[in-house]
Parts: C-alpha cells; structure tokens; sequence
C-alpha cells in the first residue's frame, strides 16, 4: 500500500538559497525509484503551486525536469514527480496534499516500455509495423498517465509514436465529445501536456460512448483506417506503432467497443491496469497473438469526482478557446445567419421495432443525420465544423466519416433576426457550413 | 348318335350323356353362387367357419360341375405346338367376326382365344387326335411365349364383358418418325394385314410380333441414343438403360464420396493439417518480449529482469523488479455494480468461452487471417452461407434478392410438370412394361372388322397386384407408344382384376405474381 511520508519528515531543509516572496517552499529529497506525489487544491481561490528540481533528475509523467526551472501546476493538478537516481525538489506554495511514496510501478511500466520498445526495433528491423498498444481499464487508474508515459519514453528513445485517444469524456487531445488521433514527435510539456498540432479529430457529440455506441465503433473503425494509411507511407509512424488511451467504460456495450477497436487498430498489446476479470475477459475474446498484460494502477491516482470531470471538460474547451490558462489565444464572436449553416445531429432517436419496415434494423437509425432547427435552445452548444464539402445533398453521407476542423460555440441565438452569435477560434467566415450538434454546453463565464 | 365302332373311343374321349343327365343339365341353375361381403381376418367363430366352409362347397361344386355343350356346336380345331397356335378344322363360328385370322387359306387361333372359347363351349382342341380339357388347355397354352396366366385372366375378363380384344403390336403403332410426318397410318396396317395372308409359310404371330417388337426396339433404341447424345436435355438422364444409369449412379456416388462430401462439414477439417496449430505463431514473439504481466503467474519469474538500458530513455540503469510484491496490489479499484449487473456478467461469462480454443483461430496469425475466419463465419450466420456458394452446385435462389413469389416457384420448380408424352420419344424401351392388348368397344362389334379394325378405346398393360406400380419412365414409354389412345393398367390380383389409368392434368396456380 501506499507510505506516505510526511514531507517535513523527508526533507527538514527548507531551500533559504531561492525564496519566493509570498509563498513557503517545501525541500523533498527523494531517494532513487521514488515519487513525490501532491494535489493542488481545486476551486478559484486555490493558489498555484510551483515546482523546481534543485538537483539529480526526474521526471514528471515520462518528461524529464529541467534543473532550476520553475514549473506552475494549477488548482486541481494531481502530480507525481519520479526519480529514478535520486533528487532533490521544491515545492513553492501549499499544495493540499504532499507526499513522497517508495510504492510506485513505475519500474513496470519501464519494463513494459522496454518491451514494447523491443518489439519497435524488431519491426525497425523486419521492415514491419510498429506495435500497437491498447490501454484499458476503470475509470480512475491511471490509463491517460500511463499512455502519456509510454509516448514520453517512446518519443525520448527516438520513436514516433501516435497518441490515439478514444477517451470522449475526458479527451488529453482535443474538446470533449470527439475522438482523435495525434502523431507524438516530442515529450509532453510538463505543465500543459502533449502539444497539440493538427490532431485529426472526429466529431461524437457526448461524453460517454454509451449515447451513440454505433457511431462510436463506426468512429473507431474511421481512425484506425486514418492510422494505417498514414502508417503505409510514413515509416516512422509504422514503426512507432500507436498507444490507445479508452474511455473507463468496461462492462456490456463499453467492453464490446473495447474489443471493436482492438480488432478495428488491430492491436498487439493491450495493457490492462488493475482490473482482473477485464483482464482474463479479453484473454478469451481476443484472439491468441495479442499479448493482454496484466498491469497494476499506481498508488498515486485519485478518484475524480462527477463535478471535478465535468470542471476538467470545462477547462479544455476553454483552452481550446483561450489557450492554456486561458492566455494564449483571442476568439472572435460572430453572428451567423441560421441560412448559411446546416446544423445536424447524429443519430436518430430510436423507434420501436415494430414502427420500422420490414428489414429495416434499428442500427441505420444511430448513424444517421438529422437536421436540427436552429432555436432558442441551441444556446451553449458546442458545435463541430465538419470538413466535410459544402456540396449538395450528397456530401451528405460523408459527413459522419469526415474529420472535425474545428469548434464553436453558440453563445446567444436570436430567432427573429434568424441569427446566432458564436465564439469562434478564428475569424469570419467559417470555413465550412456544416455543422455537428453536441450534447456538450459550454458557458463562456470566466 | 354314337358310331358303335367307335365307341371305345367315344367312350375314351367323349361321354354321351343318357336323357335324364341331359335333361338334369339343361335345367340346371345357371346363377352363379354370390360370395358376399368378405371377411377380413378370422375370427374363430363357428358361424364364420360354417360360411366360409359352404361359399368354398359352392365354389367347388361350380368347378366340378360337368360342362354339357352340343357335339354340333363345337368347332374342331388342332393344336400346333411347333408354332404355338390352334388351326381350325371345322368351319369357324360367330366368334371368327372379332378372333382369330387366316394365313395360308387356313383358319387360326391364338392360344388365349382359343382357350378362350374353350371355356365358352364354342370350340374342342385336339392335340394329337386327343381333346384336350379346359384344364389341359391352360396348361399348354399358357406360357411364356404365348401368354401368361394373368394376361390370359384380362383377356378372358374383358371379353366375358364384350369387349373385343386383340394382341397389341408395337409394330402396327407407327414410328414416332411416322407420327411426326403425319403418316396415314391405316393404309399401313391394311398392308400388313393382307401382306400375313400373303406370306408364304404360316409363321406364328407371335414370332412375327417378337421380330416386329424387336425391331421396333431397335428403332426406339436409335431414338433413345440420339437423346443421349444430346446431353443438354433435361430428360437425357431418363434415356439411360438400368445398366447405365446404376454405373452413373455408382460414379456419382463416388465422386461425391470424393470431392462434394463435405460441403456440410465445416472447413475445419478441410485444412487440417498434422501440425499442431501451436507451430503457427504470430510474428511477435511474447516469449522473448518480457512484458510485466501480472496476470500469467505461472510463466512469470518473482523477479523481472532489469531492461537493457539500450532500450530506455536516457539509457537508465535499473534494477530487477520484484513482481511479487505487486501481485497482491491488483485489484485496487472497486468496480461498482448493482447485483443485476453482476448477475448479468456471470450469466454471460458462463456462457461464453475462450475464442482462442477454436482450433480455426489458433491457425490465424495475425488481425488479417482472424478477420478474415470472423467475416466468414459472419456471412456463414447472416448472408449466403459462403459454403453453399462455392461449388458447382449452387443453390436455386440467393435470398438476399426480392422476387415475386410466383417467379420464385418457377425458380424452385425442381420437379418440373411433365405431360406424359414429353420427351418420351427419347425414351429407350425396356421389357419391363409392355401393353399386352388392344381393347375395342363393345358396342363396335356389330360392324367390326379384323382386316380394319379401327382405332382402339384403350390398350392394356398387365400387371400383377405384387409387382411395382409403374414408375414415371415406364408410364411415358407406354403412353408414347400408345400415342393419344390411353393405356389401361390391368392390375390382377389372385383373378379379381381392376383397372387403374393415367392422366395428364394441370396443377392449379393461384399465385399471381
């Protein structure tokens, strides 16, 4: 189980040599194959915490500290900063919780890493593909960190390895709602995460597969045909093979999805965290030549409340809007007139059997596009903007196959004027008129 | 009337009866004892003991009775054994207008006619200056080469019941050559008749009829073989001789133990191979890729060894790994689910198995070959089950396509209706069936002629009530054979006789497509 170590135990020093004015700091030295765990506090008041590596080397979630460097986490960061030699750190301000703990499977994970790196060189060599490596488990077991840490390394030991993210409730890629796809070419940045550049996304429109698990698998199916064209003519992608980050969904149709996407990516390892019958499920289901590894969660990984996953979707839109800690960009706020869009909604609701012709299947009804009428109540919504051709009616069948380009979001709808105002990554005009209609509100209030 | 010097001779072959017998006979009653409604198993009773007893007196008494005919009514006539024939030696009766026939200036009798009038009291056979008895005319007359018991029986029937009745040959019936050019037909059968008169030595009709028989064969035989030849008609498989059609049979059989038995045996045995479906690996190899897994105890060191630094980032030097530790750390989460849930689960883990013991995955290597086996046996469940489509023989209709119903009953129409002279003219003969008579109406005999006899009600073919009901093939020779006059199946069974036909007819449709 779980040590913690108290911190004033660990590391008496306080660092004298680097004050920072207003906030008490916090020496932890941290022996090797150890990790210092600690939680900013959630909520708008919270303060930031800072970290700094004084000496030896770590690594927070696969990416190595620079010495001396500051980093700032946010209120409602969990992080872990492992040493595989040994350090010394500072924490600046007061986190809520700060411990350092001797129980981590970090070297599993290393070892996993090694062998999936193995298995990269042996496809480097064989001129074959790379592996592709599922990670599925609960919800609350680490399965984003472990794949950030697998890309890490990958990307350290040279490795081009794709970040595929069928994850719709809490999306490491792009907004809520959609499933991505996105090539990894350096370690993920310490504060902000992976970089995102030109991720390939797919519109879903809610948050749990269990909505539309229909369009979901067909989804699936679309990004894994992306994957291995790209795979056919880039040899770096091939060989780096791809990491599946799942959504903690396990049970009935979630596990069916699972098992949809393995054979969809046609995966070669699927890494298990710490769910046992999951484990021995996909051991029969899956045919004998994938490898299903049995990997345990990390001691450091918290629950996360209902409000603190809605809180953390609310935070990407917004950075995907405003930038990290809303900063970075300045959207535009247009009106669109409801005459130069076509909003749609996948997936009909669904009629009894009974009410369909004979033949007909329930599942035609789940991909199917629905127009929606623009009105009061598309106030909030997210709206996807498909890339889809603006042609007539026979663009149509592409639209649910087509990437998303990008994002807005409704912010007032005025039906007598028959317009609406959207906040919009870029200025006018869209770039195309379709648009994809999301579960997902987003309020644009800070 | 009795020759005294002849009397021991008479009294040898001849009985004169005195007055009174005379008179008992003629005043005789002529009823023929009713046998009334049958028994149909015993029961032990002595009432039907005592029924059965006096309906069997009454028959035997019938039998023994002693036939008192007129000496001056009776026609003599010989038994030619050489030839199989009875020549008359006194003028003929009124009976020679529908029976027999001249040759040679003579005046003849087949066999069954002459038994036949036998029975009546109309003619008294001597074979060698020796009558012969009813019983001794059965006895001689009937026989292979002449006719049996059973056609004799019909033949007697019918005539008892006015038909006339006249040996049926296959030759007088025209070709199906001649029926196809619409040959006159009669002018034929009056040259053949006067053609018999003609002919210089008195061969026996019924050599005459097996040589016509026989060619006629020959002929039909040519017809058949055409058919056979023409391999793309439908009927073709109806022209083979038993012979043909069992070695036919016989190869089919082989072939399809050969090649076609399996189409209902998956494909598991077809590619089955003596290698064990282990020796099939995946291009990965686990076995030398230490993955950290928790879950395969067994193969799993306490330790991991340390990864060689080569592989990790920042080339790390780490130490080994002790898994046992985190052996017991799994499971940490609880998964939350309501007891139907988890009722659900274990109802379906129960049910369903390792894909990975199917013998047909383990063969896959790779996602490719197992998606492959997957969408097969997808189609095998939902579409066209692939195992029927891939051979020669295909199913009638592929499901999938819409067609109107009455089309699809044309489809599936395996068994097509068939008239019976269809494509009997292919047909070859065969000696199984054979119509034996010709069957005139009674009321024709006032003006009927031998030399032009007219076109028959009906021809007969005997059959016995244990042989085989005639199959579709022996049906459609005969009718063909017979042309438009229909054929009659005499079935005789221990003397009583009954009379079954044939007939086209048209199933009715009430599809409308």
């Amino acid at each position: 189980m779980v040590t913690p170590i108290m911190a004033t135990e660990g590391a008496e020093t306080t660092s004298e040599d680097v004050p920072v004015p207003g906030k008490a700091s916090t020496r932890f030295d941290l022996e090797k194959e150890t990790e210092l765990r600690f939680e900013v506090e959630a909520g708008e008041a919270a303060e930031q915490v800072d970290l700094e590596l004084l000496t030896g080397m770590a690594e927070v979630f696969g990416s190595e500290l620079n010495r001396n460097k500051k980093y700032t986490f946010g209120p409602g960061s969990k992080i872990a900063v492992f040493t595989w030699q040994g350090c010394s750190v500072n924490l600046y301000g007061k986190p809520e919780v700060a411990y350092v703990s001797k129980d981590t499977p970090m070297l599993l994970y290393l070892n996993t890493h090694a062998a999936l790196e193995q298995m990269r060189k042996q496809a480097e060599r064989d001129n074959e593909r790379g592996p592709r490596v599922m990670v599925v488990g609960p919800t609350d077991v680490g399965k984003s960190t472990v794949c950030r840490l697998l890309l890490s390394y990958a990307v350290r030991v040279g490795r081009r390895p794709t970040l595929v993210e069928l994850d719709v409730g809490q999306s490491g890629v792009s907004v809520p709602g959609t499933v991505s796809a996105l090539c990894i070419e350096r370690p993920a940045d310490v504060e902000e995460g992976f970089s995102v550049q030109a991720p390939l996304v797919y519109h879903f429109g809610s948050t749990t597969p269990g909505t539309n698990i229909k369009l979901y698998n067909k989804l699936t199916s679309c990004l894994a045909d992306v994957f291995s064209q790209r795979c056919e003519v880039n040899r770096k992608a091939s060989v780096g093979g791809c990491i599946i980050n799942t959504c903690g969904w396990v049970k009935g149709s979630g596990y069916q999805a699972l098992v949809h996407c393995a054979s969809a990516f046609e995966v070669d390892v699927v890494l298990v965290l710490d769910h046992e019958r999951l484990y021995n499920e996909l051991k029969r289901d899956l045919p004998h030549f994938v490898r299903v590894v049995l990997l345990p969660k990390s001691g450091g990984v918290v629950e996360r409340s209902k409000e603190c996953r809605r809180d953390t979707r609310d935070e990407k839109i917004r950075e995907y809007f405003y930038g990290f800690r809303g900063v970075t960009f300045y959207p535009f706020s247009y009106e669109v007139r409801f005459s130069d869009v076509r909003i749609y909604k996948i997936g009909a609701p669904s009629i009894p059997d009974s009410c369909l012709p004979l033949g007909m299947s329930q599942d035609d009804t789940q991909l199917k596009l629905v127009p929606v009428t623009p009105g009061r109540d598309l106030t909030y919504h997210v709206l996807s903007v498909s890339s889809a051709e603006d042609g007539e009616e026979g663009a149509r069948k592409g639209i649910v196959e087509s990437p998303v380009c990008g994002f807005i979001v409704v912010t007032n709808v005025d039906t007598q004027a028959q317009v609406m105002k959207v906040l919009s990554p870029a200025p006018r005009p869209l770039p195309r008129h379709t648009l994809l209609i999301m579960d997902i509100r987003f309020m644009d209030m800070k | 009337m009795a020759d005294p010097n002849k009397t021991d001779e008479l009294q040898f072959y001849s009985e004169i009866l005195s007055p009174s017998e005379l008179f008992a006979a003629r005043s005789r009653s002529h009823k023929i004892p009713v046998r009334g409604q049958k028994d149909f198993f015993p029961n032990d009773s002595d009432e039907q003991r005592q029924r059965l007893e006096q309906s069997l007196n009454e028959q035997w008494s019938l039998i023994s009775e002693e036939r008192v005919e007129k000496l001056g009514n009776l026609v003599k006539a010989t038994w030619i054994l050489s030839e199989q024939i009875v020549e008359l030696q006194s003028p003929a009766g009124k009976f020679w207008q529908t029976m027999g026939f001249s040759a040679k200036g003579k005046q003849f009798l087949l066999p069954e006619e002459a038994l036949y009038l036998m029975e009546c009291g109309n003619v008294q056979v001597f074979y060698q200056d020796l009558p012969l008895s009813i019983q001794d005319g059965y006895e001689m007359f009937l026989s292979s080469s002449t006719v049996s018991l059973q056609q004799y029986q019909v033949f007697g029937h019918l005539k008892r019941l006015g038909y006339v009745v006249h040996r049926f040959h296959p030759s007088s019936e025209p070709s199906s050559y001649a029926r196809q050019l619409n040959l006159p037909q009669c002018r034929d059968r009056a040259g053949r008749q006067l053609k018999r008169k003609r002919s210089a030595s008195p061969t026996s009709s019924n050599t005459e009829a097996q040589e016509e028989s026989t060619a006629d064969r020959l002929e039909e035989g040519k017809h058949g073989y055409e058919g056979e030849e023409d391999e793309k008609l439908p009927e073709s498989q109806l022209t083979l001789s038993p012979e043909t059609s069992s070695t036919q049979a016989a190869t089919a059989s082989s072939a399809h133990k050969g090649g076609g038995r399996t189409w209902w045996m998956t494909d598991v045995l077809k590619d089955r191979p003596d290698q064990r479906p282990a020796s099939r690996t995946s291009r990965w190899d686990f076995s030398s890729i230490p993955f950290p897994d928790l879950g395969s105890r067994k193969c799993l060191s306490s330790c991991l060894a340390s990864p060689d630094p080569s592989l990790l980032p920042g080339s790390l030097a780490v130490g080994v790994c002790d898994i046992a530790l985190w052996t017991q750390k799994i499971n940490l989460r609880e998964v939350k689910m309501s007891s139907k849930e988890q009722k659900r689960e274990e109802d379906k883990r129960r049910r369903r198995w390792d894909v990975n013991k199917d013998r047909e995955v383990q063969q896959c290597r790779n996602w490719a070959e197992y998606r492959k086996l997957l969408a097969r046996r997808q189609g095998k469940r939902k579409g066209r089950p692939e195992h029927l489509w891939d051979r020669e023989v295909t199913p009638l209709h592929d499901p999938r396509q819409p067609i109107p119903t009455g089309e699809l009953l044309d489809k599936i129409s395996v068994i097509e209706s068939t008239h019976l002279l269809e494509g009997a003219s292919r047909l070859k003969g065969s000696d199984d069936w054979r119509i034996s008579f010709n069957v005139y109406q009674p009321d024709s005999v006032a003006d009927f002629k031998k030399s032009n006899p007219g076109k028959p009600y009906s021809r007969m073919c005997v059959c016995s009530f244990d042989g085989p009901v005639p199959d579709l093939r022996a049906i459609k020779l005969l009718s063909f054979q017979s042309g438009d006059i229909p054929v009659v199946f005499a079935v005789v069974d221990h003397g009583d006789i009954s009379f079954y036909t044939f007939k086209d007819f048209q199933l009715p449709t009430d599809v409308f497509p």
